[in-house]
């Protein structure tokens, strides 16, 4: 069962993702409200998977992923982003993130994503 | 809503998110109107708020709330990059005051499980406007041509003669060769539908080729700023061209992992002369790197080394683990589990079985769980104590809307914002509270040109003060204004046959209280924000609901003080245990002066036959309870009973009952609807169930004796 660190500053992303997963045999080893705890999770717990959202408080999710690609180039880090964000998906994947979701997201999109990882 | 996110927890999640995101969005942008001028981090904060409002939105498929979301968003992200010198501030706010409104009363449809409906057209097109007005007040000419702000331009805006117009296909190498290449490959990728940004998903294939590709070409090559290249992918697919070290089963293994992917064609090419004409174009890498501002990057590694490093582990970890929300109805619960177990605690240990008997060890365990039971119940009670601010704060907004209609000036100033309360009596006083402010602005506070008559400070103030006094808080609602009008007042009361006593005997406090009366309202006429045809009455049933009082007080031209006495917590509370007959009472602790036993010669009888007693000096009125209440009972003397001198909202009686049974915690329970609606028992504040399970009535002393 892959382990999986949710990163997103909205509650009710962190949940309605976390739902989904669960229902598909990952694991939701923790949540994350901003990328600055979002990084110290992932150092601390080491999850086989990221789902990082990108406008966050405090530290961005670019920010964050960059901060986890520089302490763990395999880290598996899948953005989770909304349509006019085209731009920072871009520099996420050139980052480092290994895919992403654009939100709304479909529960097969999800899995579809994280399962090829 | 799809059957997908249906499920309660979810909708309840979203619906208590959007909710305190929208309070914190209208004290964003009510104090950024105070200091007229957004800074930074509240422009960042709405961006962001709107964010995530339109997110969860739309994945609730509340599509009107995700779209006035979006348009706003979208204001906030250009205000957010381009910092435009000049904006119109008041219509900025008005919007997205407007904004929250819409939301909100579309979240309370959903909570109420109707379907929101609301049409937010005119909000985004107001939305809208302002963006390209705002656009236009700040253009400097050539660039803005040159380049449109990103967010107005989304694929789906895309129409389709702008495909057809600029359909032509570039060609591009990416990164420098790696490897010189064996193979050459022309591979065709289909996504699949609706997966979206199949740019991006495109890009992410060149990215993660690059490592391996001698020359690498693809088509469209405008993916990374071009929104036509998704219709072009959509249409015809993505093509790649590539020469590789990389055998076709590998190649086609590689592809075949691509998330989203429909259908996939790869072709391995004879000869690279298809790649030379690539080249023969000399068209450069199209990969333009996109920076973030260095600026930010160089700020955060700043901050982190200041901290040391396990601290700078440690700490946020620890702050993010200390906070969890938990639904009330838990709380609830819990706190009736915590009073069932002070009941069972109290039948256990003053169990008649044991009467008599002399339990050294039993005494010393029973008191040891006496004080579990009492330290557990103050956490309980303690988790469920929530501050004051959230409440006071929606006041900032109901004063600035008042003041831009009514065309006053008025200051709301907020005092002890971190008393707490209980959580269920908070909710009952937000709706008294709001009613209480808005008549401080409607009828209190002069206009502008009145105070500087009267020689006042140009704007009005209102307080809202709240602090503790013993087991109750008091919230006092003060102005500046004119003031009650003593004989208009009086007018009213007498109109409605209000007044108890002769006029000349009332005290100025007795007359101002007049106007908490039911049917009382003085003001004529009736304005949009109060005196809906409600008036005070419903305040102080309101306030009477929870256990709580009210009073009034005002000087002319002064202003007017209103003081909201309430208590702590409604669920447990120390009590007096007494007997009368064969039934049981209990009083409030906190209400009882004294008890003791009266001589038959300190009772004094007026003409009408009331007993009284006097007690240094003072004169006060005796209640006999079996007569109240009508109980049997062989102790009717006053000598051989016992008198208990209750205060209760400056009034004092003395209460006879035959004994006093003791002091303990008794739990507060509701009285059966039945009793409370038609046998109308006056002076009761509820039940509880004693040690022996007995029921004894929980008196309300003031109540009892009002009339």
């Amino acid at each position: 069962m892959k382990r999986v660190l949710i990163v997103d500053d909205a509650a009710f992303m962190r949940m309605a993702i976390k739902n989904i997963l669960v229902k598909h045999d990952f694991e939701v080893i923790d949540e994350a409200e901003n990328g600055l705890v979002g990084l110290n999770k992932y150092k601390e717990l080491r999850p086989d998977l990221v789902t990082m959202d990108i406008t966050m408080p405090e530290m961005t999710g670019l920010e964050a992923l960059k901060e986890i690609i520089a302490f763990d180039p395999n880290a598996k880090i899948v953005m989770v982003s909304a349509m006019g964000q085209e731009q920072m998906v871009m520099e996420a994947i050139r980052s480092g993130a290994k895919s992403f979701i654009v939100k709304p997201f479909k529960e097969d999109h999800v899995i579809q994503t994280l399962s090829k990882l | 809503m799809s059957d997908q996110y249906s499920t309660e927890p979810l909708l309840e999640m979203y619906l208590f998110e959007t909710s305190q995101l929208l309070e914190q969005l209208e004290q964003s942008i009510l104090s950024s109107e105070k200091e007229s001028g957004y800074t930074e981090d509240a422009i960042n904060e709405i961006f962001r708020i709107m964010h995530t409002i339109k997110g969860s939105s739309a994945m609730m498929l509340f599509d009107n709330i995700a779209k006035l979301a979006h348009s706003i968003e979208d204001l906030f992200f250009y205000i957010r990059k381009e910092k435009p010198e000049k904006m119109d501030l008041s219509a900025l706010s008005d919007l997205v005051l407007e904004g929250v409104d819409f939301i909100k009363t579309e979240v309370d449809k959903i909570k109420g499980k109707s379907p929101a409906d609301g049409n937010a057209e005119d909000l985004v097109t107001t939305s809208k406007t302002l963006l390209a007005e705002l656009k236009q007040m700040n253009a400097v000419p050539d660039i803005s041509l040159i380049t449109p702000a990103p967010v107005a331009k989304s694929t789906a805006q895309t129409t389709a003669e702008d495909i057809l117009e600029t359909q032509h296909y570039y060609i591009s190498q990416a990164n420098t060769p790696v490897s010189n290449g064996t193979f050459a490959y022309k591979a065709v990728v289909h996504f699949e539908e609706g997966c979206e940004m199949e740019n991006i998903r495109a890009y992410t294939i060149i990215h993660n080729l690059k490592e391996t590709a001698g020359d690498l070409y693809y088509l469209p090559a405008d993916i990374i700023d071009s929104d036509e290249s998704v219709n072009i992918i959509r249409k015809d697919g993505f093509q790649i061209f590539i020469t590789t070290d990389w055998d076709y089963r590998k190649m086609h293994d590689f592809l075949m992992q691509t998330i989203f992917l429909k259908d996939m064609e790869l072709t391995s090419l004879e000869n690279t002369s298809v790649l030379d004409q690539f080249k023969k174009k000399d068209t450069e890498l199209v990969e333009k790197p996109i920076k973030m501002p260095t600026g930010k990057e160089v700020n955060v590694v700043e901050k982190s080394s200041r901290i040391p490093l396990q601290e700078k582990e440690a700490l946020p970890t620890n702050t993010t683990q200390s906070i969890i929300s938990v639904s009330v109805v838990k709380l609830d619960k819990l706190m009736d589990l915590v009073g069932e177990m002070v009941i069972a605690e109290a039948m256990v240990i003053q169990n008649p079985d044991l009467k008599g008997l002399q339990l050294s060890n039993f005494s010393k365990a029973a008191n040891q769980l006496n004080k579990i039971t009492s330290e557990i119940q103050d956490i309980v009670m303690s988790i469920r104590m929530v501050p004051l601010s959230a409440t006071f704060i929606k006041m900032h907004r109901i004063v600035r809307d008042m003041c831009k209609k009514l065309d006053k000036d008025v200051q709301l100033e907020i005092i002890g914002e971190e008393t707490e309360v209980d959580k269920n009596i908070i909710e009952h006083i937000s709706d008294p509270l709001m009613h209480l402010v808005r008549n401080s602005v409607d009828h209190g506070i002069e206009t502008t040109e009145e105070r500087l008559e009267k020689g006042k400070p140009k704007s009005g103030t209102i307080t809202l003060e709240a602090k503790n006094a013993g087991s109750d808080v008091l919230i006092i609602v003060r102005d500046d204004g004119k003031g009650l009008n003593k004989e208009k007042i009086l007018k009213k009361a007498k109109e409605n046959n209000l007044l108890f006593k002769n006029e000349e005997d009332m005290t100025d406090k007795e007359i101002y209280n007049l106007i908490l009366l039911p049917g009382f309202s003085t003001k004529e006429k009736v304005t949009e924000f109060s005196g809906r045809g409600v008036g005070m009455d419903v305040v102080t049933k309101n306030i009477e609901a929870v256990g709580g009082t009210l009073s009034v007080d005002s000087v002319a031209d002064k202003g007017t003080v209103i003081t909201l006495k309430i208590p702590l917590t409604l669920a447990i509370i120390d009590g007096m245990n007494i007997k009368v007959g064969k039934s049981r009472y209990t009083i409030p602790t906190i209400s009882i002066k004294e008890s003791f036993r009266p001589k038959e010669s300190e009772i004094i009888h007026d003409p009408d036959g009331n007993e009284m007693i006097m007690v240094r000096g003072e004169c006060y009125a005796i209640r006999r309870l079996h007569d109240v209440y009508r109980v049997a009972t062989n102790i009717t003397r006053l000598s051989e009973g016992i008198i208990i001198m209750v205060e209760q909202d400056e009034k004092t009686v003395c209460v006879f009952a035959d004994e006093l049974l003791g002091q303990q915690q008794v739990v507060v329970k509701a009285l059966p609807q039945y009793i409370q609606n038609f046998k109308k028992i006056r002076g009761l504040a509820g039940c509880t169930l004693l040690g022996d399970g007995s029921i004894s009535l929980i008196l309300d002393v003031a109540r009892m004796f009002n009339h």
